[in-house]
């Protein structure tokens, strides 16, 4: 194997890592910026996994994802209406959400394939190849012959950040999670933008789910999110609430998880559990303000009407 | 009462107007047990300058919240533009052309000042949702037109109070915009800044705008209004043209008697009164530094308190003086340099909903929570609440606060009033220094006066008494109170010398280097 072609692969691989953590954090940008911290965002990971695999199921892999993202929405609504409509502490509801998830998908996956998990195999999404751009040497393969959800996040990326800093929602959207009182004054429904925000936020975490289980294992197994929705918060955090620093945030997550995976092939002398610490310590020092100011919306998680 | 048809008059004495810019007609609103409007009766005519007074709980920021659809009435109807109208809404009242500027500016601190203007008229530059382009030049233009120095581009964060009003008042006045509301405009403004805001006032009135000034200050009212209603205890007790007012009558009919004659003139009893007695230092800062960033730092900030002293820090808000209280009551630490500071030390913060007062506690407790550590409220290691309570009801008593008992809860009583527990408690603490950070903004005449007088007689205290550091944004609360003064300038602290202890000098010396342009 020459060098290239491990970077090469290396890199394949830390890209499909990266494509759901980019779903699920952009989404949590959008989420936290009109003010709604979705601790749940876990719960809708694993409901997207879970909604994905059994739309896949019912009409084939690509209304799977389409299912994937409707079951995540559906967890992050079933989150608002308890945060954000009802003002009840967002930390402890998102926990809460995330936990009954990982239990109720688990519940619902038993009762319809039983109890012993039969090895459920799914048809995948395939890749697709962009023409010219999948030749580019080394970097080609990796962001160009993806599935259709890392097209998906690619575009998201200029999109989000059109949307947040040009339009006049991504303006009221902004000021709902800066100052809830200045937004409110100035006519934005603020319950409303945060709802429509959080379930935002949750669908395209459910899209993530649904890529774990039908483009990264063709499968779904109980607690298969495995933490990507916590890790999507911290990635929001080292991306700085902005959609192309979020963007890079997962894959420098991708790539150390990719990393960790690379250097166990090689069984190189490592101790490769090191690498995965690697991007939550530069996420404590991004909070930490290291990297200079980068500070989380002022009226993040603080309930609304007060 | 009856309503009294009141007849239009546009400011220049000019014929009168049939259509009023609004009208409200026997408004009635009560919160709980408490009416605070009692049917009044409130004409705008369109151009005139509308001076709204009245104590703490008149109602007049009620007033003023019902008329700008931030609150409901239980009775009573409201016209606007000479048609008849229901307001549930800011939004319903923006439609009609009422715009409201708060007394806490309702600005996101983060976004510029553009985004600001942009936030809250989202719908005027709707271009498929997108900002659009030209909608910059209006803002500025409009700007222009108001004579309005702003500026668009800086967080709001990063500006001055006055800076940030102007912001506030020019988006309001993007639209069409028949009434404007003000609620306490000019509490928080350097003296050369009221007079540019007045100039502001002067110019949108000129273009047709009613607008209503919700004011404390008796002499800016009638500097700048045309006409003058004072509200007592949530009735009407007087509308009359402004040049038919003093000052002294205003006062009689927000209070409801004849005032004594002992009103002190500016700079009696505190400066000039009793010569100084020159008692020991209690507290003292060498060179002291705080914050980087954003946050208003203090830089290389030397001060001495003396026991029996009121030592008066000017300044226009935002300027250090909160993060130097927050260093003389102890809660922040000099990044650089000393401090020594006295154990017994009383602290007004300036955001007493806040820092002062712990809400969901009563009043009571909340006067436990500050004297906890003394002896004199304790039993063993029991509080003695009974002690507590007296202590608590004579605070309430002593400074009119306008409460049941001391077991309400402090969420319950007015801006007004919970300062009054806080400062009235923070007196008690005081042994050695009292910081006031604006003790009386927001407090009514009465209270203002007792407040005043509280702090000069803590000073003058026969024996042991503490030092006073009063920070105020109002400069004639300075000039009467204070026995030396020092101005507070983007973090330095400049002391003014004896001879230019006048408003002239120290407004000039708090503009030099201010953080906002007059």
């Amino acid at each position: 194997m020459t060098d290239l072609a491990a970077l090469s692969s290396f890199l394949v691989a830390a890209v499909g890592l990266a494509v759901p953590l980019a779903l699920a954090a952009l989404g949590e940008t959008v989420s936290e910026r009109s003010g709604v911290i979705n601790i749940g965002l876990e719960g809708s990971v694993i409901w997207g996994a879970l909604g994905g695999a059994l739309g896949a199921l019912a009409m084939g892999p690509y209304a799977g994802l389409a299912a994937g993202a409707v079951a995540g929405g559906l967890a992050a609504l079933a989150f608002a209406a308890f945060a954000v409509r009802l003002g009840t502490d967002q930390i402890i509801t998102g926990t809460a959400v995330t936990i009954g998830s990982l239990g109720f998908t688990g519940a619902v996956f038993q009762s319809r394939f039983g109890a012993t998990g039969l090895a459920l195999e799914l048809q995948t999404v395939p890749a697709w190849e962009v023409p010219l751009l999948s030749r580019i040497p080394v970097l080609g393969p990796a962001f160009f012959e993806q599935a259709v959800t890392a097209y998906l996040a690619y575009a998201m990326v200029p999109l989000l950040g059109w949307f947040l800093f040009r339009t006049r929602w991504g303006l009221a959207l902004r000021a709902a999670g800066e100052s809830p009182e200045a937004a409110h004054a100035a006519g934005v429904p603020v319950v409303g933008t945060r709802m429509l925000a959080a379930v935002l936020g949750g669908a395209m975490a459910g899209l993530a789910g649904a890529h774990l289980s039908l483009v990264h294992t063709g499968t779904f197994a109980e607690n298969m999110s495995a933490g990507k929705g916590f890790i999507a918060i911290a990635v929001v955090v080292l991306g700085r609430w902005r959609p192309w620093g979020v963007f890079a945030a997962a894959l420098f997550f991708g790539g150390a998880e990719a990393l960790q995976f690379t250097l166990q092939a090689l069984d190189a002398d490592l101790p490769y559990p090191l690498f995965l610490a690697l991007p939550y310590v530069l996420s404590l020092a991004a909070l930490a303000g290291w990297f200079g100011r980068s500070r989380a919306p002022e009226g993040l998680a603080l309930p609304w009407p007060r | 009462m009856p309503r009294e048809p009141r007849p239009g008059r546009s400011p220049g004495g000019k014929a009168p107007l049939v259509t009023a810019a609004a009208r409200l007609d026997s408004i009635t609103r009560r919160f709980g047990a408490v009416t605070a409007l009692d049917a009044v009766d409130f004409e705008l005519v369109p151009g005139e300058i509308h001076g709204l007074l009245g104590e703490n709980g008149a109602g007049k920021t009620t007033l003023a919240n019902i008329l700008g659809g931030l609150l409901v009435a239980d009775a009573g109807v409201i016209e606007i533009g000479g048609r008849s109208v229901e307001l549930r809404s800011a939004r319903d009242a923006r439609a009609l052309g009422v715009a409201m500027v708060h007394q806490h500016f309702s600005l996101v601190p983060r976004f510029t000042g553009f985004e600001n203007v942009a936030l809250f008229n989202g719908e005027a530059w709707a271009r498929r949702g997108v900002i659009a382009p030209g909608y910059r030049r209006q803002v500025e233009v409009r700007a222009r037109e108001l004579k309005l120095d702003v500026e668009l581009d800086a967080p709001v964060a990063a500006l001055g109070v006055g800076e940030r009003q102007r912001i506030e008042i020019l988006k309001a006045l993007m639209s069409d915009t028949r009434v404007l509301l003000l609620d306490e405009p000019t509490a928080v403004l350097a003296p050369q800044e009221v007079e540019g805001l007045f100039a502001v006032l002067r110019e949108v009135a000129g273009a047709g705008t009613a607008i209503v000034l919700v004011a404390h200050k008796l002499d800016e009212v009638l500097a700048v209004a045309d006409r003058v209603t004072v509200l007592r205890r949530g009735r009407r007790v007087l509308t009359e043209e402004a040049t038919k007012l003093s000052a002294r009558e205003l006062a009689e009919a927000m209070v409801g008697r004849a005032l004594a004659a002992e009103q002190p003139a500016e700079g009696e009893g505190g400066r000039t009164g009793q010569p100084k007695p020159d008692f020991a230092p209690v507290a003292f800062l060498e060179d002291v530094t705080v914050g980087t960033g954003d946050a208003p730092s203090l830089r290389d900030v030397c001060l001495t308190v003396h026991r029996g002293e009121v030592l008066g820090i000017a300044g226009v808000d935002g300027n250090g003086q909160r993060m130097l209280a927050a260093v003389l009551a102890g809660v922040v630490a000099p990044e650089r340099g000393r401090a020594r500071l006295p154990d017994e030390v009383g602290w007004i913060p300036q955001d007493r909903g806040e820092e002062g007062l712990v809400r969901d506690f009563t009043i009571a407790e909340n006067v436990a929570l500050a004297l906890h550590g003394k002896r004199a409220y304790r039993r063993g290691p029991w509080l003695d609440w009974p002690r507590i309570g007296e202590t608590s009801a004579t605070l309430v008593n002593e400074l009119n606060v306008l409460v049941g008992s001391p077991e309400a809860s402090a969420d319950t009583l007015s801006g007004g009033n919970q300062q009054k527990v806080v400062t009235g408690r923070e007196f008690l603490r005081a042994g050695q220094l009292l910081v006031a950070e604006s003790p009386t903004r927001g407090l009514d005449v009465r209270a203002t006066r007792a407040v005043r007088d509280r702090i000069v007689r803590l000073a003058r205290a026969a024996s042991r008494p503490p030092g006073v550091v009063l920070i105020s944004a109002d400069l004639d609360e300075v000039l009467e109170l204070a026995d030396r003064i020092a101005v507070m300038v983007r973090g330095r602290l400049i002391p003014v010398g004896p001879k230019d202890q006048n408003a002239a000098a120290i407004g000039a010396l708090m503009l030099s280097a201010g953080s906002s342009t007059p």
